[in-house]
Formats: C-alpha cells, sequence, structure tokens
C-alpha cells in the first residue's frame, strides 16, 4: 500500500516534469494539426477530396465505395501516419523530452530526496521507466483514436486493429528507450542520451537496410542465374537434339545462343559468391538488433489482414493492372516481390520476442548500475 | 536505551582510490542533539549518504534505530536533508511536499494536514502556491527542513541546515531544534557554523580525513578543560604565574582547572593593585576550541581539504 503511494507519486512527478516542457505543447499541437490533416481527406464519386474539400483530385479507380479508397485510406494510416509520423518525426520529438526523465531525477541534489526513502532503486526504476513509456502511450493512444474515428467516417472501417498502433509504437519507443536510459544512468546528461539513442537508432536502421539491400540483390543474382542456367539448359537441349538429328547447322546455331546465357549465368553466381559472405554477417548483427522498422510493420500487416490490395499493389500500380497485361517480372522486380513475401512470412512473435530479449539485457544493464551506483 | 544510531568501522572508497571514509565508528544517543564536525571533504555528508542508503558503503556494520544500515522500510523513520538539495522547479511547494511525503508512504489526509502544518513551522505558509524554482535558497532551506519533518520522523539527519538561512531563521530553526530534541526526538547535525551549534550540542564528533578524531558528549570533553577567566582593565600584572591576555585595553588572567574558591584570591589581588574587575566568568572550551583539539590530534595535514588518497595506510 504505502509502496503504491510512492509509485504513483514517482509517477505523477514524471508526468508533471514532462508536462512542464515547452515542447510537450508543441507536440501535442502537431499530432493535432496530423489527425485533423488525416480527417480531412475523403471520397466522393468522382475520386479523393482533400482539406475539407478545398482541393479535389478525380479518379476513375479510387472514390467511394471503392476496395480501393479503403486501401489507400488505411494505407495512408499505416504506411504515412504511423510509420512516417509517429514512428520517426514524433517518436524524435518523444525522444527529445523523454531523454531528461533519468539525468534530470539523477541530479545532485535531487536524487538524494528519492533514494533516501523507503522505495526500493529497482521499483524506482521500473516506474521511472515505465513512467517514460506511458507518456507515449497515452500520446499515440489520443491520436490513434483520432484515426479510428477518421477511419469510420471516410471509409466506414471500424477497425480496432487501428488502435494496435499504441502496443506497438510503444513497443518500438521502448527499444530505443532501453538505450537512453542506460546512457541517460550512466552520463546523467540529456543531451548524450538523445544524442546516443538517435545514433542508436540510425545504426539499426541502416543495419535493417543494409540487410535488405543484400538480401534483395542476392536473390535478384540467384534468380537471373536460375533463369540464366534454365536457359542454357535449354539450349544445349535443343543442340543436342539438332546434332542427334544431325541438323549441323541448328546445333550450331545453339551453341552459338549458348555463351550468352552461360557467360550470364557464371556471372550472376560470382556476384552471388561475393555478396552471400557479407549478407551472412549482416544478418547475424540483424539478428540480435532490435527490430524498430519491422515493429512498425507488424501494424502494416494487421490492417491488410484480409484486405484483397495491399497498399504495396497501389503504389506500384500493379493493383490497376488487367490480368491481360501481366507479364513475367524481370529479375529486380521478382526480388523485390521475394522480398515482400519474405517480409511477411517473419513470423511476429520472433520480430517482437527478439527485440524485447535484446531491450531486457539493455535494461538489465541500466538497473544494475542504478542500484550499485553512489549519488 | 540503545543508540539511535550505532556504527562501526564504516569505510567508503570511492572510484579513483578516493578513501573517504577510512574506519569511523559512533554512537549516537537518543533524544540527543549530535553534531556532526569537521573540516571540508572529511566525509561528513558521504557518513549521512550511507545512513540513508544512498551512497553504499565499502564496508560498514552496525545500526540505525535497531535496524541494521540500509534497512529501507527504517528510512520512514529517520528525516533527511541532503547538502546542496534541490526540488524539482516547476512544483509549488505544496506539491513538492506532497511528492516527498508520499515517497515516505503518508496518506493523502495525513499529508494535507502535516504539510499546513509543517509549512507553518518554517514560515513558508504564505508560498505554498508558489514554484519552488522561484525561491531564494534560505526559502529553499526552509522547505527542504519541512520535507525532513513531514513523515514525522524520530530521527533527523540535517546535512548544514542552516545553511543560506538568515539569522532570524537560525535563529528559528535552533529553537525548533531544541523543542524536537524535548519533544524525544534524535537529530544529527552536520554545520560548519560552530558558534550556531554552541549552546544546542549535547554530543559530538570531530571526523578528520575519514577518521573520527575526537568524539564524546559536551560534558566528557570539556569537564577537564573547564577554565575561569578574570578581566580587568589595564595591562598584565607581573605578579601573577597565570596565564594571561590581552584584549585591548583590557587583560584577561585565565585559571584552567580552578575552581570558583581559587579565583578569589586572584580577585582580590588585582583589587589590591588597584585595578576595576570587568568580569568574572566560568568558561568551557568552546566548541572551536574542541574542533582545534581535534585537528591537533589528528596530525600535521590535517586541515588542508580533501579525503586522503591512494592505498591504505
Ligand atoms: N560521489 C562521489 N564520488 C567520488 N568522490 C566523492 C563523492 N562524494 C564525495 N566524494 C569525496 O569524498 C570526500 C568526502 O566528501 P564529503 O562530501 O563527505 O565531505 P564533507 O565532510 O561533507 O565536506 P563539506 O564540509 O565540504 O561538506 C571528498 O574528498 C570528496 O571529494
Ligand atoms: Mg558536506
Amino acid at each position: 500500500m504505502n509502496t503504491g503511494i510512492a509509485i504513483l507519486a514517482i509517477l505523477r512527478e514524471s508526468w508533471l516534469t514532462l508536462r512542464a516542457e515547452k515542447l510537450f505543447k508543441l507536440v501535442l499541437g502537431l499530432n493535432m494539426l496530423v489527425i485533423v490533416a488525416y480527417l480531412s481527406v475523403g471520397f466522393d464519386d468522382t475520386g479523393v477530396s482533400l482539406f475539407f474539400g478545398l482541393t479535389h483530385v478525380d479518379s476513375e479507380y479510387i472514390r467511394s465505395g471503392t476496395p480501393f479508397a479503403r486501401t489507400l485510406y488505411l494505407g495512408i494510416y499505416s504506411a504515412f501516419i504511423v510509420n512516417l509520423w509517429l514512428a520517426w518525426a514524433a517518436s524524435i520529438l518523444a525522444l527529445i523530452s523523454t531523454s531528461s526523465i533519468f539525468p534530470s531525477f539523477l541530479k545532485e541534489g535531487a536524487v538524494e530526496l528519492v533514494m533516501s526513502r523507503p522505495t526500493g532503486r529497482t521499483t524506482i526504476f521500473f516506474v521511472k521507466y515505465i513512467g517514460g513509456l506511458l507518456f507515449v502511450a497515452v500520446q499515440v493512444g489520443i491520436f490513434t483514436l483520432g484515426a479510428f474515428i477518421a477511419a469510420g467516417w471516410r471509409v466506414d472501417v471500424w477497425d480496432p486493429a487501428i488502435f494496435l498502433a499504441i502496443p506497438l509504437v510503444t513497443l518500438f519507443y521502448s527499444y530505443l528507450f532501453c538505450v537512453n536510459v542506460l546512457v541517460g544512468v550512466i552520463t546523467r546528461s540529456t543531451l548524450t542520451a538523445l544524442l546516443a539513442t538517435l545514433l542508436f537508432w540510425f545504426s539499426t536502421f541502416s543495419i535493417h537496410n543494409t540487410d535488405k539491400i543484400l538480401t534483395e540483390n542476392v536473390i535478384r543474382f540467384q534468380t537471373s542465374a536460375t533463369r540464366a542456367e534454365k536457359r542454357v539448359a535449354e539450349l544445349e537441349a535443343e543442340r543436342d537434339a539438332a546434332t542427334a538429328a544431325g541438323q549441323t547447322k541448328e546445333a550450331e546455331d545453339a551453341s552459338h545462343w549458348l555463351q550468352g546465357p552461360q557467360q550470364k549465368a557464371e556471372q550472376a553466381q560470382a556476384a552471388v559468391d561475393q555478396l552471400l559472405p557479407w549478407e551472412t554477417v549482416m544478418g547475424l548483427i540483424q539478428a540480435i538488433m532490435p527490430e524498430t522498422d519491422r515493429t512498425i510493420g507488424l501494424l502494416h500487416r494487421m490492417l491488410e489482414r484480409d484486405a484483397d490490395l495491399s497498399m504495396q499493389d497501389l503504389m506500384s500500380g500493379r493493383a490497376f493492372e488487367k490480368d491481360e497485361d501481366h507479364v513475367v517480372p524481370d529479375e529486380m522486380e521478382a526480388a523485390q516481390i521475394e522480398m515482400v513475401d519474405r517480409e511477411n512470412e517473419v513470423p511476429g512473435w520472433w520480430i517482437i520476442s527478439k527485440s524485447v530479449v535484446f531491450e531486457f539485457i539493455i535494461l538489465g544493464i541500466a538497473l544494475w548500475i542504478f542500484r550499485r551506483r553512489d549519488f | 536505551m540503545p543508540a539511535a544510531i550505532d556504527i562501526q568501522d564504516v569505510e567508503k572508497t570511492f572510484r579513483k582510490k578516493v578513501r573517504a571514509l577510512r574506519g569511523v565508528s559512533m554512537q549516537v544517543d537518543p533524544g540527543q542533539i549530535f553534531c556532526l564536525l569537521g573540516p571540508n571533504g572529511a566525509g561528513k555528508s558521504t557518513l549521512v549518504k550511507i545512513l540513508m542508503s544512498v551512497i553504499h558503503a565499502s564496508r560498514i556494520s552496525g545500526t540505525m534505530l535497531g535496524m541494521p544500515i540500509g534497512h529501507k522500510e527504517t528510512l520512514r523513520r529517520v528525516g533527511y536533508l541532503p547538502e546542496h538539495h534541490r526540488f524539482p522547479a516547476f512544483m509549488t511547494a505544496e506539491q513538492a511536499l506532497h511528492f516527498y511525503g508520499s515517497l515516505s508512504g503518508m496518506r493523502r489526509a495525513n499529508r494535507l494536514k502535516r504539510i499546513q502544518a509543517m509549512l507553518e513551522l518554517v514560515g513558508m505558509a504564505a508560498w505554498r502556491k508558489h514554484r519552488v524554482g522561484t525561491f531564494s535558497k534560505g526559502m529553499q532551506q526552509r522547505i527542504g527542513l519541512a520535507q525532513a519533518l513531514l513523515h514525522d520522523p524520530e530521527l533527523l539527519l540535517l546535512d548544514e541546515p542552516t545553511d543560506g538561512v538568515d539569522p532570524v531563521g537560525r535563529r528559528e530553526i535552533r529553537d525548533l531544534l531544541i523543542h524536537l530534541r524535548n519533544d524525544g526526538h534524535t537529530i544529527l547535525i552536520n554545520s560548519h557554523i560552530l558558534s550556531e551549534l554552541e549552546t544546542i550540542c549535547d554530543q559530538l564528533a570531530v571526523v578528520v580525513k575519514g577518521r573520527v578524531a575526537l568524539e564524546g558528549t559536551i560534558d566528557e570533553l570539556t569537564s577537564d578543560r573547564r577554565r575561569w577567566i578574570v578581566a580587568y582593565e589595564g595591562s598584565g600584572p607581573e605578579w601573577t604565574d597565570e596565564e594571561t591576555r590581552q584584549d585591548g585595553r583590557n587583560t584577561q588572567v585565565i585559571l584552567p582547572g580552578a575552581s570558583a574558591n581559587d579565583v578569589q584570591p586572584v580577585i582580590d589581588r588585582i583589587r589590591g593593585a588597584g585595578c576595576s574587575i570587568i568580569d568574572v566568568s566560568e568558561v568551557r572550551e568552546s566548541l572551536e576550541d574542541l574542533f582545534m583539539r581535534a585537528l591537533e590530534l589528528a596530525g600535521e595535514d590535517a586541515a588542508t581539504p580533501g579525503a586522503n588518497k591512494g592505498r591504505p595506510t
């Protein structure tokens, strides 16, 4: 009971501290602005209206009642609003606010007043940590409520999966925040903690993308090697058949045509051999890093879970192709499609649990230092 | 009654081999005002922080209020005013006190009652709705004191409580401490303003370079150093063996270890010589004298600030 009073007091103090910052109001205002902008997109019989009808884009496909409108509207939410705004801009702003939680708490003169109480250091640590996450969760919560209402109003989709943004963004944020806390506890400096976190974030982002690009290229070269080998096999069969039939001219032709694909297959294989070790190394590094991007990506997956049409199709224009237009994609496209498929196959539990393991390790170190430290 | 604080062999070595405490033992009796004295960097604040579990000792054994040092629940019964404390600047005096009261596990109803009472006690009732960040140093110190007293602790550890407080405030604090002691509270106070402690100190320890150089009750420490001083107008007499001290146009004859009887002949002699007596008084050794004595006991470089560095000696 007494610990309960203390926990509430610490949470309240964190909240008051964060609210006292000027940035708080700015973030709140910007959140409002984004949600109003989202709300201002509407669909009618002839196309899309923007800014509450201020401008209008005519479209044959994307108008009210079409599946395109639904996919687009939800896609704007998951791909732009959550991915770009919540998971980038708003997160940077939140990091700027919450970076000060531990350093300002640990300031000389302030920390003695709290550490000299009956509440244990472990409790204090976790309450402070959760306080930072709550701050983010509350902001995202208000935000998603707006998005939920917007989607219901605009495209008549009342999908509670929209609220998945709350745990997912908070989870994503917690991967960064644990690093923030670790550096904050060690250095007691807001600025250092902030910069270190941004650096860490940037590195997870780069590692993830480097890994992606490497994998994509490996797939691409593998596809082209396979295709070339297949072509080689076909031509060889042709040549052998011609030789057997005594058609020397045709056999020679086939042998001649064979050289191109053969060379291509060799080159592609060489490229694969060259890239593969790097891809493996990046894959290993990626395996121990928290999945910042993919965690956010889970929301997207959930929102499109049973739609026939994906945002990817919309963006690439594939959604508007007629069946007869269908052509075999080139290697690059094939690799991209393969990547999307593979990405969708990575299980959600794996993405989350490996990231959470990372977070626990970092938090464990931070807590260990926090408990042992002399203030 | 068991000691309020009873610690043995406290050692603390900070990183970079700063040996702040090198085997400190002391006992603070309940219901006493205990003064912790010592030069800058002697380790006084470190010792208090160890008692409050803000700093971990390298070695310690002993108890506070009958429980082992570091026992968290016991801290509910202890009030602490840290040196150079600072409150969340954006909080009002009232909010800050609610915060600290809650940390000590006080319920709201109790907090409301006590906060009002404490703010009145430290003379800050009119400022309860104002932000702590706008307060002067002395005002912050008063809030700090209110914070330490809020949960009605049995034991108070005050690290330089009068730092920055005006003369009237100091006097009020002094009276408050006496009142608290008479109420049965135990107070450990750490201050450099010896004159202020003079009239309230029951027990003391002088810490020098991480060691206790002198410890005991005032009576114990000063009993063999009582003396009488007879002051009169005029210059020093040639006819006495007693120690004399010139004080402007006056002279003081100092009679260590004397009783009132021993003084009478000296008075007679002075009067016989036609000088006017200004003052006859019995003087105990002052805290300042005790402090200096402790430094002498501790050795040559005792007066230089800071802790000892390097390997154990
Ligand atoms: N957190 C710390 N890390 C490293 N060294 C410390 C730390 N706190 C104190 N010290 C060192 O321990 C020694 C004792 O410091 P302490 O603050 O206890 O002295 P003090 O007796 O309170 O002095 P003052 O009268 O100036 O307040 C000093 O040499 C100081 O440099
Ligand atoms: Mg000190």
